[in-house]
């Protein structure tokens, strides 16, 4: 583990981005202990400016403090990030690794119900999906892991496919192991190196897709989140630039940022392959 | 007449490399129409100093010191540029895989020519005649129809054969091969050694042979060098060397060879425990709506096994060998007939019901790099199967630090993960993670063909110990004549699936009844000389 941590950590773009990352989930955290008001309160003139008196990041097109909605924005794209990733990554692992263990007829049926949501255009799929649904955190969350799953099963499933026929899983096999077992003990800790590249990297595709419902106005109605304050402030953009900007600088500089991650954990679980 | 002289040479490794040189003042001579071999175990140094030869060092390692004079110029002071146009022309080198060797998606006329016109200014039609004339001389047949194949569609004796055409293209004044026959069956093996003695011969061209197996060398060479840890510990006239040897270390090699003659007894005549009648598996190649080609891997096979028994499996690649071992242990299912296992028929059982049977057979496996889970440390790996069969784990963790003292390593390695141990050690741990459930039946798949000569005698020994130990009923799947007449009461010789012949080894070995196991036991490398 520590010779993992000297690998991932001698990156700098590694350390930067995973710096960044923690700094913001500093701030997510802390979000309502610092700021008890919540997003929503009216604090002055609608469209200051960044640095007016007690609003380092200016206010919104209804007089709101963009600071705090920033910090409560951060909150909603990491929980949708996260656990629509933890979502879809529990069932990529499921059903990759049944595919790839068993093979044969399980693998072409799982397979093909991969493709089907893979050959669905699937932002579409997301929007009809919440829509469909409710515009809510946990319709987002399911619809973000409906679409993003078959990119794990696929990972999990080629891992699978390579690991079955190792001499090592069927030793297990001839020592009278079951299946499950060997699953679970044998081959998904060989497997889960690039399940977490895969993984770490779908966060921020998930704050992508969150963003991109917000901005539609499919986000949860009762949560600020940074596409739905750049789809609130869209018609400012032209006289207070600061209301569009700043929210997709933070989406862009966390997505970085875990894109950085990804590639440090990249290099630092595949040390053979970085070279 | 010297060819090529190396003097002193040191090759250093990156910082970091478990040793900070590869090769150590070295010193070798060739003359002109003569074989020489570089003899050593895996790390001696023997590989890297023929690359050094050819100026093909890996990155990150390079030629620290010493001279190598190639007719009189040095090797290591020529620009990369009069280098390159050495190699092929001057020197010419071929290796262990021809498939990684050869360019898949390039025909075989065309990479022959290829590498004919990259030195001579020559039309494309007088590159292919050359080409064609090339390919015949080297024994190939139907020499039109392969100049337009691909590397897949031939075997791996053609492609070698094509290999040694392309490193004899130019004809260049050395042959640099590099465990030429290593990845080749043993009868294709010594169609190659033979070829190359011959074209030796023919053009009294010179040959560095890199091997690491003595046989080779008592067949091939005229002077050997034998090599340890990036040093040359003794060179001379083969005869010499081999008859007479200076050194210790060499002494062991020539000793650790298996000699290819039986000295066990013939098997104790009891009741069979395991008895296979009929066993047939097949393999059927396509999809779910396309019905390919049915292969028979294993095609109406009968054995018996005792207690206290070793029943060798003898044949090359293809020969069904592994696929009827992966039947009897039940990793595969067969298609027809039956193995009883104490008069129970196993053959056909279900999951749950071979599930309590599976201790009773046990297999060690062929790669001593991926038999054990990376992942899990010693301790659990071999006790993983009593707590599957509800052992209680302190008492497993116990019998395990007596069955690691039992295959010669300290119970103390038991925190330690697979990594951290030798290809041999690596065995052992295998062997002992099938012995902690006590087994009846062993088998054991190839157990010391990626393991080196001194190694190799270790492991056999100690297999061959805890057979008589345990009296335990061990079949062993082998292509090595040798290993197999050295720990095999029985030999079963297969081919294309079938049983060839069966009989004990001693009478197999010395009057084969068949054209086939004949031409097995003929190729033995080292055999004539003996």
């Amino acid at each position: 583990m520590t010779a993992f941590a000297r690998r991932f950590l001698s990156r700098p773009t590694a350390l930067l981005g995973f710096a960044v990352f923690a700094a913001i989930v500093v701030i997510a955290l802390a979000a309502p202990l610092l700021f008890a008001r919540g997003p929503f309160a009216i604090v002055g003139m609608p469209l200051l400016p960044p640095g007016s008196p007690g609003l380092p990041a200016g206010s919104d097109v209804l007089g709101r403090n963009m600071m705090i909605a920033l910090a409560y924005g951060a909150r909603v794209s990491l929980l949708v990030g996260i656990s629509a990733t933890l979502c879809s990554t529990l069932v990529g692992i499921l059903l990759g690794a049944l595919a790839g263990y068993y093979g044969g007829l399980v693998d072409d049926l799982l397979m093909r119900v991969t493709e089907f949501f893979q050959i669905i255009p699937a932002f579409v799929l997301l929007m009809v999906l919440v829509a469909f649904l409710q515009p809510s955190l946990t319709s987002a969350i399911i619809g973000i892991a409906l679409i993003t799953w078959p990119n794990v099963a696929r990972v999990v499933r080629a891992e699978f496919l390579s690991l079955r026929n190792r001499e090592f899983v069927e030793a297990a096999r001839t020592l009278g192991m079951r299946d499950t077992r060997i699953i679970l003990t044998q081959i998904l800790p060989n497997a889960l190196p690039p399940i977490v590249v895969v993984s770490s990297m779908m966060v921020g595709n998930a704050i992508l897709a969150e963003s991109a419902l917000s901005f539609l106005g499919l986000g949860d109605p009762n949560l600020l989140s940074w596409g739905s304050m750049i789809g609130g402030a869209r018609s400012a953009m032209w006289v207070a630039w600061w209301t569009t900007t700043l929210p997709g600088l933070s989406i862009m500089i966390t997505v970085l940022a875990l894109n950085f991650v990804g590639d440090g954990l990249n290099d630092a679980l595949n040390p053979r392959r970085s070279r | 007449m010297l060819l090529v002289s190396i003097q002193g040479l040191t090759v250093a490794l990156p910082p970091g490399a478990d040793r900070d040189k590869a090769v150590e003042d070295v010193s070798l001579d060739v003359g002109r129409n003569e074989i020489v071999c570089i003899v050593g175990e895996s790390g001696s140094g023997k590989s890297l100093t023929a690359h050094a030869i050819m100026g093909l060092l890996p990155r990150g390692v390079t030629a620290a010191g010493g001279r190598i004079l190639f007719d009189g110029v040095d090797l290591l002071k020529e620009t990369p540029r009069a280098l390159r146009k050495r190699r092929g022309r001057d020197i010419a080198m071929i290796f262990q895989d021809p498939m990684a060797a050869l360019n898949p998606v390039v025909n075989i006329g065309h990479q022959v020519t290829e590498q004919i016109r990259a030195h001579r200014a020559i039309s494309e039609a007088e590159a292919l005649k050359q080409a064609g004339a090339l390919l015949g001389e080297m024994g190939l047949k139907d020499v039109p129809s392969l100049l337009k194949a691909y590397p897949h569609q031939l075997s791996g004796g053609q492609r070698q054969r094509v290999m040694i055409a392309m490193a004899l293209s130019l004809s260049p004044q050395l042959l640099i091969a590099d465990e030429p026959t290593t990845a080749l069956d043993v009868t294709t093996q010594a169609q190659i050694l033979k070829l190359i003695k011959r074209i030796q011969a023919e053009r009294e061209m010179s040959v560095l042979l890199i091997t690491h197996d003595f046989g080779v060398v008592a067949d091939m060479a005229d002077k050997v060098a034998v090599m340890r840890h990036g040093r040359v510990l003794e060179s001379g006239v083969v005869g010499e060397v081999l008859g007479n040897p200076s050194h210790a270390y060499t002494r062991a090699l020539i000793a650790a060879v298996p000699r290819g003659e039986s000295q066990l007894p013939p098997p104790p005549d009891v009741r069979p425990l395991v008895e296979v009648s009929g066993l047939t598996k097949r393999f059927r190649r396509g999809g779910l709506f396309s019905r390919g080609a049915v292969n028979t891997a294993v095609d109406n096979v009968s054995l018996t096994l005792s207690r206290g028994e070793t029943l060798g499996i003898v044949g090359e690649s293809g020969s069904g060998k592994s696929t009827l071992a992966r039947c009897v242990i039940r990793l595969l299912d067969p298609d027809a007939g039956e193995i009883l296992l104490d008069g129970a028929d196993i053959a056909h059982m279900k999951p749950g019901e071979l599930r309590p049977l599976r201790r009773r057979i046990q297999m060690v496996f062929q790669d001593p790099f991926s038999s054990l889970n990376p992942r899990q440390t010693v301790g659990d790996i071999i006790t993983i199967g009593p707590r599957i069969y509800g052992e209680d784990p302190k008492e497993a963790r116990a019998r395990a630090a007596d069955i690691l003292r039992l295959v010669g390593l300290n119970p103390e390695t038991m925190n330690r993960l697979p990594h951290e141990f030798s290809g041999g050690q690596r065995q052992r741990i295998g062997l002992a993670r099938a012995l902690m459930l006590r087994p009846d039946v062993l088998i054991a798949d190839e157990p010391v063909s990626a393991l080196d000569v001194t190694v190799q005698a270790q492991v056999l020994q100690l297999l061959d110990d805890v057979r008589r130990q345990m009296n335990l009923a061990m079949l062993f799947i082998t292509h090595d004549m040798r290993v197999a007449a050295q720990v095999c009461h029985r030999v079963m010789v297969m081919r294309n699936g079938k049983v060839v012949e069966t009989g004990v080894t001693r009478d197999i070995f010395a009057n084969p009844s068949s054209e086939y196991t004949r031409a097995l036991v003929a190729a033995i490398p080292g055999r004539q000389t003996r």
